[in-house]
């Protein structure tokens, strides 16, 4: 169990950041902090924000609003830029270039680079050397891009829909090499990704966005046991057109924060960060990683979640001291 | 993976030279960093770019020694030009030749190396690779456009030399090849390199405005087309016209001797209080001695640009070029650090 206190290393801070497209604010006001040493899911539907704050982070965009540190220093700083590696959701490579040359390209730019630990990546892949990017396979290439970020040997490496296109073999290969490096390194590693079942494993935190705004941040454990999930019988007392949101809710849940009520028939299903002892018939239990994330991402109007170990210095969001400690 | 170099000052460590060096690594003299990234990226296109100056070299020094075979056996330089000029069309016609093909390289200088310089990375994502080695963008930046520029200028200055020497002992003859006209203007002195380097710049910026290779090339092709106008029209107003007046009537040997090689620009009748008139006046009046004397016509007026002030245009012209690729380079850099992914 991570008990973190305030005095710890932040990954990364973000202090209000928000960033408008031509379109819209693409990210807006996000202000959380990722704990040094983490593995942290950013999950999010498609079209959050997650690669903006990936982006922000990785000194390839600027934030129209607010400020974000990584490791203390701001992202366009030579620091940063040396200690965090970036890998895009397409995987660009030099098409032309072959497998040696990409890491090659590795080697030339990145004065902490580790050609062994790239070799390995790529050669558990059976990935010729000599074979020209452009002539791979889809996952071969993101093998090699894999093998580059992981090469510069970053305390922060920060991956884009990483598995997206790699089969359950390879995504679990990967996946292992990926934990194993963090865990000998003490690497912060942020992945982002829309499958929910391919970070609950591997997260020890999470992040979750959704319409550019932040919903929950914090420690996976510390999250979870800070939500209830309910489920009961509706009663025939409260039998009005209960549909959705909060309508309907029975007056024995109006001192806890609802998150999610939903009835389908008779059967009544309440996501809630309880505020004391929860009255009534109900069959309770600590909700999984799948079931919190899906209740914050059918209900935008809940209000967002930022365990203390996620809050930055001025910024306090929902999660009251009493609730901390539930 | 199970390499123990986890200590922070982070050495290179030995594994780092593992790999077999490349085929092209040890042919070519060894290059790092960006360098050796900006080359290998874009080889192709500089080695084209040197072969076919190369090529040109040397067809350049083909030809001019059969020009001077043609002049000596005239007895130049001692013989006057009338005698050597004989026979002059086909070594005319090839200056003329290369001249043309020559102005067609700061063109395809813009759409095939300028416009994809940054387009290209941008299109493929790659400048999101780059950006996130330990690299800034602006070295890389910077490190792409210094090599391109550089491949461009040597490229350039090499065939503006080459060309200038081989129009060289003609020169003063304007009627082998004009040195106001493009094909000499354009093609000797710093204008070529001047000119190649504007429009690169110019398909860089395009390139990085529409993020898009094939759309900037036909963009910066449209670009480089519209500067080659715009110059074709301003070249000579770079230079300083001058005028000579005569009082001795304008019966046709009364009219003044230009230097030679002189570019006459404008010839009108000028009065006895110095007002000028153009040359068609009195053409459709009855008797046209009457009418100009009528006008008090004492001679001619003639606007010339003499070939002296060649090469002070040229590097007028080219300097005010210079200033406006810089201005975009700037422009390119600023946008840069705003926006590069």
């Amino acid at each position: 169990m991570d008990v973190a206190g305030p005095a710890e290393e932040s990954a990364i801070e973000a202090y209000g950041v928000g960033r408008r497209y031509r379109r819209g604010w693409a990210l807006r006001d996000c202000s959380f902090r990722l704990p040094a040493g983490r593995i942290c899911g950013l999950v999010g539907p498609n079209g959050a924000g997650k690669t903006t704050l990936m982006a922000i982070a990785a000194n390839l965009l600027e934030p129209t609003d607010g400020t974000l540190t990584v490791f203390g220093e701001a992202p366009e700083s030579v620091q940063a830029g040396r200690r965090t590696a970036f890998l895009a959701q397409e995987k660009p490579l030099f098409r032309r270039f072959t497998v040696a040359e990409t890491l090659r390209l590795g080697r030339e730019l990145n004065p902490g680079w580790d050609q062994r630990a790239a070799e390995n990546v790529v050669r558990a892949g059976n990935v010729p050397m000599e074979a020209r990017i452009g002539t791979l396979s889809g996952g071969q290439r993101t093998r090699v891009a894999f093998a580059l970020a992981f090469g510069k040997r970053p305390d922060l490496l920060m991956l884009d829909e990483p598995m997206s296109d790699l089969d359950p073999l390879v995504r679990h290969e990967l996946m292992g090499v990926l934990l194993a490096g963090a865990a000998e390194h003490g690497t912060t590693v942020l992945m982002s990704s829309h499958i929910l079942s391919e970070l609950e494993d591997v997260c020890d935190f999470l992040l979750v966005i959704s319409a550019g705004g932040l919903r929950m941040a914090g420690d996976v454990d510390e999250l979870r046991s800070a939500h209830l999930r309910l489920q009961g019988a509706r009663s025939g007392a409260d039998a009005g057109p209960a549909q959705g949101g909060a309508q309907g809710v029975p007056a024995e849940l109006a001192g806890h924060t609802i998150v999610e009520y939903r009835t389908s028939g008779r059967q009544v299903t309440a996501l809630i960060r309880p505020d004391g002892p929860v009255a009534g018939q109900w069959q309770t239990d600590t909700p999984n990683l799948e079931e919190l994330l899906l209740s914050y991402l059918r209900c935008p109007d809940a209000p967002p979640l930022i365990s203390p170990v996620a809050q930055v210095p001025g910024r306090a969001h929902g999660f009251d001291d009493s609730r901390a400690s539930a | 993976m199970r390499n123990p170099t986890s200590n922070p000052t982070r050495t290179p460590t030995a594994g780092a030279h593992g790999a077999a060096p490349s085929p092209a690594a040890t042919r070519a003299p060894r290059l790092s960093g960006l360098t050796w990234l900006v080359w290998r990226q874009h080889r192709a296109g500089f080695w084209t770019l040197l072969a076919a100056t190369a090529l040109s070299l040397a067809w350049i020094a083909y030809q001019r020694a059969g020009l001077v075979h043609h002049l000596t056996a005239e007895g130049w330089p001692g013989s006057s030009p009338d005698r050597w000029l004989e026979g002059m069309a086909p070594y005319s016609a090839a200056l003329q030749k290369v001249a043309y093909g020559l102005g067609f390289i700061p063109v395809l200088l813009g759409v095939f190396l300028g416009a994809p310089l940054l387009a290209g990375d941008l299109e493929n994502g790659t400048a999101k690779l780059v950006a996130s080695q330990s690299v800034s963008p602006g070295r890389w930046l910077a490190t792409k456009l210094g090599i391109s520029a550089l491949v461009v200028i040597v490229c350039t200055s090499a065939l503006s030399a080459a060309f200038g020497w081989w129009w060289g002992p003609v020169r003063n003859e304007s009627t082998v090849l004009g040195w106001s006209e493009g094909s000499a203007f354009d093609n000797t002195g710093p204008v070529p390199v001047a000119l190649a380097l504007f429009t690169l710049m110019g398909g860089v910026a395009i390139g990085m405005l529409l993020r898009r290779t094939l759309a900037s090339m036909v963009v910066t092709f449209l670009f480089a087309v519209a500067v080659q106008v715009v110059w074709q029209y301003e070249r000579l107003n770079l230079g300083q016209v001058v005028t000579v007046n005569t009082t001795k009537g304008v019966s046709t040997d009364a009219f003044p001797r230009l230097p030679h090689a002189a570019l006459q620009i404008d010839q009108s009748y000028v009065s006895g209080s110095g007002e000028t008139f153009g040359w068609s006046t009195c053409v459709h009046a009855s008797s046209q001695q009457a009418c100009l004397k009528k006008l008090d016509i004492v001679g001619w007026s003639v606007d010339y640009l003499p070939i002296s002030q060649m090469s002070g245009m040229q590097w007028f012209g080219a300097s005010v070029l210079l200033a406006l690729t810089a201005a975009v380079t700037a422009f390119v850099f600023i946008r840069c650090r705003k926006r590069l992914v």
